[in-house]
């Protein structure tokens, strides 16, 4: 598997229309933590993911809210599971747009989802794909995170950390695309009410 | 000169790895549509890469799967999937056994079998890819609502907890209240407070002051 995506294409889903407005409220403790290991899973996924993301971000317009990759960053450090966490929560229209990035690049990295889940594929190929990809994210996971924290350790575990990276691979195949913008906004809002 | 139906009649086609719907319908002229729209959806038909079943149906059915599948995806990215539809509606989908999803259709004429599709987690997603490119899309004019998407309460997410790891908080912190309490039992009860006396002039150390 062939992990590097090619440039983004034209960002559609700004163009397109959505439902939901965006969220009111920050988001919460949990929701961050999920937004950026979703934003990880990317980066594992596609080696050039963290200049994509950028691109992305000054196709769809957020120009101003992350005008380089060092202020996307600082975004994506309000998880605390991060090793340089900062306290803080993001603002709803930074939510907003690194949920829009996502969805953009989830829908770039589609065929490459599709392999993972797909069982008609081949099962050595697909397993081999898994410990690529498996590989790739405990670096990133080593690199960035506490790893004195249970959830990351449980993630690194080649046992125990299988149904989570399952869950997001399966997570990013359904809202790629702008139609899955509701759906992950909500999602990153449970239980907050 | 008129157009005819069969001439006005126009095609959408969405197409995913596994699968490829396709709508045929006419614009509605009596709402002011052109003739790049489909205002009146006249059949659909859903067709599965390796699978000999074509679904076809009328708007209703298309409408019927919008209302399960599209919630439960809603369900699944929060990591708790549980069955959508109820055994009278006309589509049901919910979590099969080896982790896959059946997909069941029943059919509005009597003594049809429903048929039942079971979906890996790839065909489940371009199956939504599907749908949300169809209820996106503009050139499709029909009024096809689907169910709100909201963010699920407390009670509802826990339900992915595992119940061991929901009671072991609880556990931990009765067993952490019970060692607290019976360690107070070690402890060396504190000495009986001394009686004390009240105070004499005697005790004072002052010599007794003979009376005038």
């Amino acid at each position: 598997m062939v992990m590097t995506a090619a440039a983004p294409a034209a960002a559609s889903p700004a163009a397109e229309p959505t439902t939901a407005a965006a969220p009111a409220r920050p988001l919460s403790r949990r929701g961050i933590e999920r937004l950026d290991l979703l934003l990880l899973t990317v980066e594992a996924l596609d080696y050039s993911g963290g200049e994509a993301m950028v691109l992305i971000s000054d196709q769809l317009g957020f120009t101003e809210l992350f005008p380089n990759r060092v202020e996307l960053w600082k975004r994506r450090c309000h998880n605390p599971l991060r090793r340089n966490f900062r306290r803080g929560s993001l603002a709803p229209a930074e939510t907003d747009a690194l949920i829009r990035i996502l969805c953009v690049m989830a829908e770039r990295l589609y065929p490459f989802l599709h392999q993972l889940l797909s069982r008609s594929e081949p099962e050595d190929l697909t397993r081999e794909r898994w410990d690529l990809f498996r590989a790739r994210l405990s670096e990133l996971v080593r690199e960035r995170m506490n790893l004195r924290r249970s959830g990351v350790q449980r993630l690194l575990d080649p046992q125990a950390g299988a149904p989570q990276r399952r869950q997001l691979i399966q997570s990013l195949a359904l809202v790629a695309g702008s139609g899955g913008v509701e759906r992950m906004r909500a999602s990153l809002m449970d239980a907050d009410g | 000169m008129f157009a005819t139906p069969s001439a006005m009649k126009k095609s959408l086609q969405y197409d995913q790895q596994s699968c490829r719907l396709t709508l045929e319908g006419l614009p509605d002229l009596s709402a002011g549509q052109s003739g790049d729209v489909v205002g009146i959806l006249t059949g659909w038909s859903l067709a599965w890469v390796g699978r000999p079943e074509e679904l076809e149906g009328r708007r209703d059915h298309l409408q019927a799967i919008l209302q399960v599948v599209l919630p439960y995806a809603r369900l699944l990215l929060s990591g708790v999937p549980r069955r959508v539809g109820a055994a009278q509606d006309p589509a049901e989908i919910a979590p099969a056994a080896d982790g896959r999803h059946t997909l069941l259709l029943r059919s509005s004429q009597p003594d049809v079998e429903p048929l039942e599709l079971v979906l890996d987690d790839a065909e489940l997603a371009d199956l939504v890819r599907v749908l949300d490119r169809l209820r996106l899309d503009p050139r499709l004019q029909v009024d096809l609502p689907v169910p709100p998407v909201r963010p699920l309460r407390a009670r509802e997410v826990q339900e992915r907890t595992p119940l061991p790891r929901r009671l072991a908080g609880v556990v931990g912190g009765a067993a952490a209240l019970a060692l607290a309490a019976a360690s107070a039992w070690l402890l060396p009860p504190p000495p009986a407070p001394q009686p004390v006396a009240s105070p004499t002039p005697a005790a004072a150390g002052g010599a007794p002051v003979p009376p005038p």
